[in-house]
């Protein structure tokens, strides 16, 4: 019994060891830049599919996120905001539903802007894996950030200006000189589309393949495994004859990077990579609504139905008044009263 | 087999009565269960249960015979009758012998049974009765109509949750989408855009680390040179107008230069002017060799300020 008690002492110590060693850095060691650093939580009750994005949008926003951060009923904002100092944590992505859609909300701590987004359209993780043959997950994946790609937001807008800069701090800056190709395995791609005033959110793995070689010899040096030869009259066949060619290696020759350092077994240095990109994590389409100066109030710098935007639509009236209501009622309830009559201004202004 | 039993039982207690009379009161119950292990268990077992409940029996008979004698006067009434009519034979046998039994030991169990045949009578009583409509069916069922009618109202209770639940669940799933299994035009397009700018990225850092291909940065020695490459590297791109992201960045160090230099505000400005400013070419022939780093330096520093 006694040696058994000490068994499981030991098993119970571990855990804490691994705890302190876990902990982040608040600063990157080489760049000396401040490593952003951010919560995914809700306001309101969220149906299923919903709180399955929250945790999609979590873990696309690894490593500098709380995947496993609860959230109780009781929790306001003000909760957070009190966790999040001391963690280093600047950035907000918060997710409520509203009678008309769900919506994304992207803050930057402790006061810094709020961008309302209305969610259009989104796939979970698992419905985009579910939709491909082989579905991409390696190890690693998400052991590093992401890169972000901003595309379609050259318009002068001033809204649209401040949505590019939130963006691109939200995940850590990448130093040309001594980031490391191989810890750059995502793309976040935000692309704005002009006609349609919508943000197409999508998210990648990104594979890199060595280009000109055949595709039995790529599986070969990568799986180590005897290669079949029973339909081969010569090994030299098992070399010189051509499988079937990867359909879409002929029409992307732009998508090549010659690599000057080596990446992977396969990968080596000056040799010819083709860049290939299968999409994972979420998928939303959204459209800016409204931004706040302060975080989740304050003046509001831009709405897309406010002022006169009434005009252009009239449909959508009603149903931006329910959100905002519904906002309103999701919010804390302890916020300060010259908040509420911010918002209670703000409900008028739109009537 | 009712009076052998209670014969038999009331000797024994006799006996036993005569036995022990000392430590009675406390050992009773225990005596009695050993007793028990052996020939008389059951009808010991019976009667005891029998006495409990004759016990209990009359204590409520008693205070409940009174009100039945005030209030209902049926079911005393009926018991008789009942048993005159159709079950006469058996009854009289079974409350002679009962009489028998009750006049000397336990008056209860002929109350028990006559409870029996209180259910009796209650059961024959609705056997008896004659089912007119045919469609009700037999007695038990007799409210079919109602059943079903309740039937009928569950189901479309049912009906109307399930069209609540379906709402609910429509709201919840609002604006989730299930992909196709192709990639569209869209997507396609996308997914291009993500390309091109991985594949910008990646050229970029190439280059950049071509220039310190081979050296450690963390080694001193190795850091001095890196310094020096990315330099020359910063100038060559300097020397040639390219992106115009590029173009901001130079505009801002050679602003800052300009403080230093106090040239004119605005020509700074211009992509070349580092190189054309002749305040620097006179510094130019000064120091030969080193030209080209100092600028480097100056614009670098002042680069990683304005960052």
């Amino acid at each position: 019994m006694a040696r058994f008690h000490n068994r499981k002492k030991k098993v119970f110590v571990k855990p804490i060891v691994k705890k302190q060693q876990q902990q982040q850095p608040n600063v990157d060691h080489i760049t000396g830049n401040k490593i952003p650093k951010s919560f995914v939580f809700s306001r309101g009750k969220l149906p299923g599919p919903l709180r399955q994005l929250q945790m999609d949008l979590r873990k696309l926003m690894l490593p500098y996120t709380a995947l496993k951060l609860k959230e109780k009923k009781r929790n306001n904002l003000k909760d957070f905001l009190n966790v999040a100092g001391p963690m280093g944590v600047t950035h907000f992505l918060i997710l409520s539903k509203t009678e008309t859609s769900p919506v994304l909300r992207v803050a930057k701590t402790p006061q810094g802007p709020t961008l309302t987004f209305k969610i259009h359209e989104y796939s979970l993780a698992v419905d985009i894996a579910q939709s491909q043959l082989r579905p991409r997950c390696p190890q690693d994946l998400f052991k590093n950030p992401p890169l972000i790609v901003l595309s379609g937001f050259a318009a002068a807008d001033e809204q649209l200006r401040l949505t590019t800069t939130m963006f691109k701090n939200i995940f850590p800056d990448i130093d040309i000189n001594t980031v490391k190709l191989s810890s750059c395995q995502r793309i976040v791609l935000l692309n704005y589309n002009k006609d349609t005033k919508l943000i197409d959110f999508r998210h990648y793995s990104i594979r890199l393949q060595p280009v000109g070689v055949s595709r039995r010899i790529r599986k070969f040096v990568q799986n180590h495994q005897v290669p079949d030869l029973r339909n081969l009259q010569d090994v030299s066949d098992f070399v010189t004859k051509a499988g079937y060619g990867s359909e879409s290696e002929a029409d992307e020759e732009a998508a090549t990077v010659t690599l000057t350092s080596d990446l992977s077994r396969v990968n080596r240095a000056s040799t010819k990579s083709a860049v290939k990109l299968q999409e994972i994590g979420p998928r939303m389409t959204l459209q800016l609504t409204k931004i706040e100066g302060g975080l989740c109030s304050g003046e509001v710098m831009f709405s897309e139905y406010g002022n006169g935007g009434n005009k252009k639509k009239p449909g959508n009236e009603g149903n931006e008044k329910e959100d905002s209501e519904n906002d309103g009622q999701m919010e804390d309830s302890d916020e300060d009263d010259e908040a509420d009559n911010e918002e209670d201004m703000e409900e008028s202004g739109e009537d | 087999m009712t009076m052998e039993e209670g014969s038999f039982t009331a000797g024994k207690r006799k006996r036993n009565l005569g036995k022990k009379k000392g430590n009675k009161a406390k050992n009773k119950k225990l005596k009695m269960l050993e007793g028990k292990g052996k020939k008389f268990r059951v009808s010991k077992k019976m009667r005891n249960l029998f006495e409990k409940r004759a016990r209990d029996y009359n204590s409520d008979n008693e205070e409940e015979e009174e009100k039945e004698d005030t209030a209902e006067e049926a079911v005393p009434h009926d018991t008789p009758r009942g048993r005159g009519g159709d079950i006469s034979f058996e009854g009289t046998d079974d409350s002679e012998g009962e009489e028998q039994e009750g006049g000397e030991i336990q008056p209860g169990i002929m109350r028990f049974t006559e409870g029996v045949r209180a259910f009796r009578l209650a059961f024959k009583n609705i056997i008896k009765r004659n089912v007119a409509d045919d469609s009700l069916g037999p007695v038990l069922a007799g409210h079919k109509q109602l059943v079903a009618k309740k039937l009928a109202e569950e189901k479309a209770e049912r009906k109307v949750k399930g069209e609540a639940k379906k709402e609910k669940h429509l709201v919840a799933e609002k604006g989730h989408v299930k992909p196709a299994n192709y990639l569209d035009s869209q997507e396609k397009f996308l997914i291009g855009i993500a390309t091109k700018g991985v594949v910008k990225l990646f050229n970029a850092v190439n280059k950049a680390q071509k220039a310190q291909k081979g050296l450690d940065p963390s080694r001193s020695k190795d850091a001095k040179v890196i310094r020096k490459r990315r330099k020359e590297a910063f100038f060559s791109e300097l020397g040639k107008t390219s992106l115009p992201a590029r173009d901001s960045s130079s505009k801002g160090n050679t602003s800052s230069d300009s403080m230093n230099d106090e040239g004119p505000a605005w020509a700074p400005l211009r992509d070349n002017y580092m190189l054309t400013n002749p305040k620097l070419k006179d510094w130019d022939k000064m120091a030969d060799s080193t030209i080209v780093d100092d600028v480097g330096r100056m614009s670098e520093d002042s680069g990683s300020d304005d960052n």
